[in-house]
C-alpha cells in the first residue's frame, strides 16, 4: 500500500499528552494520521460521524503521557479500558500483521494489555512483565543513547544501521522493565532467541552502562522490545521528540542530518508500503 | 458565628444569614470582618454598611463574602495599583494584542503568544506539594482562557538555606529542605501529568525566605490569532457554562489568606485555604476548551482562580458591559451541604467559565462529555450591570457590579525606614590565588547546578523545546540562559523564554536592583540569539502597610518600568504578592521576571557550552567596580552599597552585537555574566563543553583581580567566536568587545602573567554538580 494511504490511529484518553508530536511524526512523512479518542473506538458518547473502527487503520500508536494519571500503575487504567471493550479488534489488528507502536506510557499500556512481550500468543491474559518504578525512585528527563540489538524482526527499526548509537531521550518515572524474578534470566534469553529485544541503553562508547546512561535500572538495560512477529513494538524513550536534529540536546554542537528518531517512523511506513 | 445580634439566620432550607450591618458600631464592624474571614478594614466595612444603608437592607453572608474577595489586596491590587499605573501600565506598542488574565502578544502574522506569571507563596509555605501543584494549574488556566495552547511552564523558587539549623526554625515553619522537596514534587507531578514542558525557572536561597518561601509559576502559550478570546461575554443571552472540576470546601478564603502575613498558626487556621489539584481533570479540560474554542463555539472565557465564582462571574460579565444571573444550586459539588456563600467563594481547582451563545451550548456540552469533563450551564448574561444569585428559587444575592468591582485604591505612606544606618563598606582581602573561592562559588546553593530539579521536570514534552535548560556535550551539562521553543510547525520562528530575579541587588538598592532584573532577563534572551519582546513580572514583597516595604516596592517597580520603557518592552500581564512576611520579618524584595524573545530562525540559536579548542573568547560589555550584592561579597562576608546600575543604551547596543553575531554564525557559544561574574561564567562554559580555556584579564583595565573575576556588572556576555571569523563580529563603535583568550586544554586558567585560577574542568564540574544532590538528593 502507498504510504500516502496509510491511516494511522493515534489513540488517546485523558492524560495522554504526546499525541501531537506522534501525530506530526507520521504526517511529516506523508502518511494519514488521526488523533482518535478511545471512546470513538468503543462508540461511547459519540455522534455517528465521530465513530471509528480500528479495522480502518493500518497503524495503531499509543503515545506517551500519563493516561488517567497513571494512578494505579503506569498504563494500567488505559489497558483495562481498552482490553474490556476492544480485545477482539486488537487481536485481529495484530494478527493481520498491522504495526502497533507504544511509546513510553504507550509501552506501559502494551505490557499491561498483554500485547508485549506476548511470548505465548498475540495477547496474553495476564501481563508477563511490568514497567516498574525507576531505581532512582523519581521522574527522569534526560538524554539516553540506544543501541539496536534487533537482528531484523522488528518492523520499526529496519532503517537503523546495526552499529548506530541513536540519541533518543527518556522522560519517565516507571521504565524499569522487570520480569518475574524466578525466571527473569530465562525470559530474557527467550526474548533474545526470538529476536524480540530491540533497543538497549548504552554509554557513548556503545557499552552497557549504569545510571544515568540507563535511567531506570531496566533488566539488562532493555529499552524496547517487540512481539515475536515484530509488528508490535514498545519502548520507553521518545523517538517522536527527536524527529529533527534541532530537538537533540546537543544539536548546537552537531547540527547536521536528520533527528535520530525519524528512522523509527520511516521504518514502519516502509514496512506498511511493502507488507500491507 | 458568635453573636446573634449581628447575625440573623434566615428561614431557608439551606444556610443563609442576614448580617446586621446597619446599626453596627465600629467595633462590631471589625468583629464581623474578623469572624467572616473577609479581612476587610474598618474603612472598607463602613463603605459596605453605607452602601447597604442606601439600599435600605442588610447584606446576606453571600454578598459580604463576595465583597471581601473582590476587595482583597490579591484581587484588586489596592496598595500597588497607583505605582503600576505610573511605571508599568503605560508601556505599550502595536505588538500588544490583549491584557487579560494573561497578556497576549503578536508572534507572527497569523499567531499570537500569551504569557503570565504569578505567585502561589502562602499555600506553598503551608502545604508545599498541593500549593505548588495548584499554582501550576492556575497559571495554565490563565493562558488557556485567552484561547491559547500552553506550551511552556517556568518556576522561579525561593527558599531558606538548605542547611538551616533545625533548632533555629521558628514555630510553625517547615524546613527549607522539606519545602523544596515538596514544591519540586508538586510541580513535577502536576506539570508532567498535564504534558506541558517546564523549560525555565530558578532557585534562590536566603535566610529571609525561611518563614515564607516564594513559589512563582509562569506559563507561555501559543494560538492562531483568530482563536484569541477576550475574558468577556459577547452580550445578553449568553449562557454561562461552568466546566471542569467540582466545587468543594477546599480553597475557601484563598485570596484573603494570600493578603495577610503568615503566622505560627497559619498551618492550623488556613490549611483549608489551600486547594487540591487534579491534573487528570486539567489535561482533558485543556483539550476540550481548545477544541470548543477552535470550532468557534466560545464567545469568551475566564478561569476560576482567586475568589472563585464570586470574582469570575462579575468580571467576565462586566468586561462585556453586562451583568449575570446564576443558579447556585446547579453548581456541581464535591460534597453535599455547602452553604451558598461557600459555593460562591470556593477556589476549588480545574474550573473555567465559558460564555457561549445559546445555539452553541449543546455542541460545547457534547465536546466536554466526550472528554468526560463535567460541563454545566449555570446562568445567563443579562443587560443590567448587576449579579443576582438564586438558590433553590430564593434570591440570595443582588449587587451592582459597579459597587462590587470598585475596590478601594490606596495611596499608602511610602518611605525609607527612619534610622537605617548605612552599613560600612568592607572589601575582602586581596589574594594571589582564587581557586578555592571559585570552587566555593560554584558549589554555592545560589549558583550550583540545578540538574537535580530540572531532570525531574519533563522539559521536552510536545517536542518543541529546541534550546533546553541544560546543555553541553553528551554526558556533560551546564546551565543555559534561555529556553527556546519552536511553537509553529510550518515555521522556523522561535520563542525564547527566560526567567530572572536578583533579590540581593533589589535589597541593596531597590531601584538599581529592579533595573538589574530586567537587564538580566534581556541578557538571557539575547544570549541564545533572540530579541527581547515582552515581559511579565511577579512582584513579591512584604507588608505594604509598612512604609519601608512599600518604598522598596515603588523603587523596584520604577527601575523595572524605566528599563522596560527604554527598550520598548511591554509588560502586558503580571502579579503582585504582598504580605510575604513571617514573625522573623519580610522576605528580600523579590521581583521575578519572565521574559519572552523572538528568534527569526531557531537553527541559528547557540548554547552556552564551549564548542571547539582554539576558538577565541571575547567579553562583550563594560566591567566596573560594582561589587554590591555580588555572590563573591556575600560569600566572603564583605559589603558594598554599590549595586551595579544599568545603562540602557549600553544594554541595547550590547544585545545588538550579540544577536547579530549569533545570526551571522560568528558566535558559537554565549553565556551572560551574572552571579559569580566572569570566573563562574567561564567555568560553566567549560563544564558544558568538557574543555578548558585560557583567559587573560589585562583588557579589563585597572581593577582589583577579585573584582575582575567576580564582579557582576550588568549588560555583559562571554562569547566563543568561530576561529578565523573574528573580523565578522559586529562592531558598533560603542560596545566594548575584548578578546580575553582561547578555548582549549583540560583546565580553566585565568590570568596570563599570574595564574589567579588554575583548575581542571573535572574538578569544576564536581563542585558545580554535587551540592543539591548532597543536600537534598
Amino acid at each position: 500500500m502507498k504510504v500516502s494511504n496509510a491511516r494511522v490511529c493515534v489513540l488517546r484518553i485523558e492524560g495522554t499528552n504526546c499525541e501531537e508530536e506522534s501525530y506530526l511524526s507520521f504526517k511529516r512523512l506523508g502518511a494519514k494520521p488521526e488523533k482518535v479518542h478511545l471512546k470513538q473506538l468503543t462508540r461511547t458518547d459519540v455522534t455517528s460521524d465521530e465513530k471509528r473502527s480500528l479495522a480502518d487503520y493500518q497503524i495503531l500508536v499509543l503515545p506517551g503521557g500519563f493516561s488517567s494519571g497513571d494512578y494505579v500503575r503506569a498504563g494500567a487504567i488505559f489497558a483495562a479500558r481498552m482490553k474490556s471493550r476492544l480485545s477482539r479488534d486488537l487481536v485481529e489488528f495484530v494478527r493481520a500483521g498491522k504495526p502497533v507502536l507504544g511509546i513510553c506510557n504507550g509501552f506501559q499500556i502494551l505490557v499491561e494489555t498483554g500485547l508485549l512481550p506476548a511470548m505465548s500468543g498475540i495477547m496474553t491474559e495476564v501481563p508477563e512483565a511490568v514497567l516498574s518504578t525507576n531505581d532512582s525512585a523519581r521522574f527522569e528527563c534526560r538524554p539516553t543513547l540506544l543501541k539496536k540489538v534487533n537482528r531484523g524482526s522488528c518492523a520499526f527499526t529496519t532503517k537503523i544501521p546495526s552499529d548506530k548509537i541513536s540519541a533518543i531521550p527518556s522522560a519517565h518515572a516507571e521504565g524499569k522493565l522487570t520480569f518475574p524474578v524466578d525466571r527473569a534470566k530465562r525470559v530474557v534469553k527467550e526474548l533474545a532467541d526470538n529476536d524480540q529485544l530491540v533497543f538497549k541503553y548504552v554509554d557513548p562508547e556503545g557499552d552497557i552502562a549504569g545510571y544515568p546512561w540507563c535511567p531506570n535500572g531496566s533488566t539488562e538495560n532493555i529499552a524496547g522490545i517487540c512481539n515475536r512477529e515484530g509488528n508490535v513494538f514498545g519502548l520507553m524513550p521518545h523517538p517522536e521528540r527527536v524527529f529533527f536534529r534541532y530537538t537533540h540536546p546537543d544539536w548546537t554542537r552537531n547540527p547536521d542530518g536528520a533527528g535520530d528518531g525519524r528512522a523509527v517512523f520511516e521504518s514502519v511506513l516502509d514496512y506498511v508500503s511493502k507488507k500491507l | 458565628m458568635s453573636s446573634s445580634r449581628l447575625y440573623v439566620p434566615q428561614d431557608t432550607p439551606f444556610e443563609l444569614t442576614e448580617i446586621k450591618l446597619s446599626k453596627a458600631s465600629d467595633d462590631e464592624l471589625m468583629e464581623i470582618s474578623r469572624e467572616s474571614g473577609t479581612g476587610l478594614s474598618l474603612d472598607e466595612m463602613r463603605r459596605v454598611r453605607n452602601h447597604f444603608d442606601g439600599k435600605g437592607r442588610n447584606p446576606t453572608d453571600v454578598e459580604l463574602q463576595a465583597i471581601g474577595q473582590a476587595w482583597s489586596e490579591h484581587c484588586c491590587y489596592k496598595s500597588s495599583k497607583m505605582f503600576l499605573k505610573e511605571y508599568i501600565f503605560g508601556i505599550d506598542n502595536r505588538q500588544v494584542i490583549d491584557r487579560g488574565d494573561a497578556g497576549v502578544m503578536e508572534f507572527d502574522r497569523d499567531h499570537a503568544y500569551a504569557l503570565r506569571i504569578e505567585s502561589h507563596n502562602h499555600p506553598s509555605a503551608v502545604e508545599p506539594y498541593g500549593g505548588a501543584a495548584t499554582g501550576i494549574g492556575g497559571i495554565l488556566r490563565d493562558v488557556l482562557c485567552m484561547g491559547a495552547q500552553p506550551i511552556a511552564l517556568v518556576d522561579p523558587l525561593f527558599f531558606g538555606p538548605l542547611n538551616y539549623p533545625f533548632r533555629k526554625l521558628p514555630a510553625g515553619v517547615k524546613h527549607p529542605k522539606y519545602l523544596l522537596g515538596g514544591v519540586v514534587a508538586g510541580i513535577r507531578d502536576y506539570g508532567n501529568r498535564v504534558g506541558i514542558p517546564t523549560v525555565s525557572g530558578g532557585l534562590w536561597f536566603d535566610e529571609s525566605y525561611t518563614g515564607n518561601c516564594l513559589v512563582n509559576v509562569g506559563c507561555v502559550g501559543i494560538a492562531e490569532k483568530r482563536n484569541i478570546r477576550r475574558n468577556a461575554v459577547r452580550g445578553p443571552g449568553d449562557v454561562l457554562i461552568l466546566v471542569g472540576g467540582r466545587t468543594g470546601r477546599d480553597g475557601i478564603h484563598g485570596v484573603t489568606f494570600a493578603s495577610a502575613v503568615l503566622t505560627e498558626d497559619s498551618e492550623m487556621e488556613s490549611r483549608g485555604a489551600v486547594q487540591l489539584g487534579d491534573p487528570i481533570m486539567k489535561e482533558p479540560v485543556i483539550h476540550a476548551v481548545l477544541e470548543a474554542n477552535e470550532k468557534g463555539l466560545v464567545n469568551g472565557m475566564k478561569d476560576l482562580g482567586g475568589g472563585g465564582l464570586s470574582c469570575v462571574v462579575g468580571e467576565i460579565a462586566l468586561a462585556g458591559g453586562c451583568g449575570a444571573e446564576v443558579d447556585l444550586g446547579k453548581i456541581p459539588l464535591k460534597e453535599e451541604g455547602l452553604a451558598p456563600w461557600e459555593v460562591w467563594v470556593s477556589e476549588s481547582q480545574e474550573r473555567m467559565m465559558l460564555s457561549v451563545s445559546p445555539k452553541n451550548a449543546d455542541r460545547v456540552l457534547h465536546i466536554f462529555k466526550l472528554w468526560d469533563v463535567p460541563a454545566t450551564p449555570v446562568g445567563k448574561i443579562i443587560r443590567e450591570k448587576r449579579v443576582r444569585l438564586y438558590y433553590d428559587g430564593t434570591k440570595v444575592f443582588d449587587l451592582e457590579l459597579g459597587f462590587l468591582t470598585a475596590g478601594p485604591e490606596y495611596c499608602r505612606p511610602c518611605h525609607v525606614s527612619e534610622g537605617t544606618r548605612r552599613k560600612k563598606e568592607r572589601a575582602p582581602k586581596a589574594k594571589t590565588k582564587y581557586d578555592k573561592d571559585l570552587l566555593k562559588l560554584l558549589s554555592d546553593q545560589n549558583i550550583c547546578s540545578r540538574d537535580w530539579v530540572i531532570r525531574q521536570y519533563d522539559h521536552e514534552v510536545r517536542a518543541n523545546t529546541v534550546i533546553k535548560p541544560l546543555h553541553g556535550k553528551t554526558g556533560h551539562w551546564t546551565h543555559g540562559d534561555a529556553a527556546v521553543l519552536k511553537p509553529v510547525e510550518e515555521s522556523f520562528r522561535g520563542l525564547a523564554v527566560a526567567t530572572a530575579s536578583n533579590p540581593f541587588a533589589v535589597a541593596g538598592d531597590p531601584y538599581r536592583g529592579g533595573k538589574t532584573c530586567v537587564d538580566e532577563v534581556c541578557r538571557n534572551i539575547a544570549a541564545v540569539g533572540a530579541r527581547p519582546h515582552s515581559l511579565t513580572d511577579c512582584l513579591n514583597f512584604g507588608n505594604p502597610e509598612k512604609p519601608d516595604r512599600l518604598w522598596q516596592f515603588r523603587e523596584a517597580v520604577r527601575g523595572i518600568g524605566e528599563v522596560a520603557k527604554d527598550l520598548d518592552l511591554p509588560i502586558p500581564s503580571g502579579n503582585v504578592s504582598f504580605y510575604n512576611e513571617s514573625p522573623r520579618g519580610s522576605v528580600l524584595p523579590t521581583p521575578a521576571i519572565l521574559g519572552c524573545g523572538i528568534v527569526r530562525d531557531i537553527r541559528k540559536c547557540v548554547t552556552s557550552d564551549f564548542k571547539r579548542e582554539g576558538d577565541p573568547i571575547f567579553l562583550v560589555g563594560e566591567t566596573g567596580p560594582e561589587m554590591g550584592a555580588s555572590a563573591y561579597y556575600r560569600s566572603t562576608g564583605s559589603h558594598s552599597s554599590k549595586v551595579p546600575d544599568v545603562d540602557t543604551a549600553a544594554l541595547r547596543a550590547g544585545m545588538d552585537v550579540i544577536i547579530r553575531g549569533i545570526e551571522r554564525g560568528v558566535i558559537v557559544a554565549c553565556h551572560d555574566v551574572s552571579d559569580g561574574g566572569l570566573a563562574v561564567a567561564s567555568a560553566e562554559m567549560c563544564i558544558g563543553g568538557d574543555v578548558g580555556a585560557n583567559i587573560g584579564l589585562e583588557k579589563l583595565g585597572r581593577l582589583r583581580s577579585d573584582v575582575k573575576l567576580f564582579n557582576e556588572s550588568n549588560s555583559r556576555w562571554l562569547i566563543e567566536v568561530r576561529k578565523g571569523k573574528e573580523k565578522l563580529l559586529p562592531k558598533d563603535g560603542r560596545t566594548k568587545v575584548a578578546k580575553l583568550g582561547r578555548v582549549g586544554g583540560s583546565s580553566l586558567v585565568i590570568g596570563s602573567s599570574r595564574r589567579l585560577v588554575d583548575l581542571e574542568v573535572g574538578k569544576l564540574a564536581k563542585s558545580f554538580g554535587s551540592t543539591l544532590w548532597r543536600m537534598v538528593g
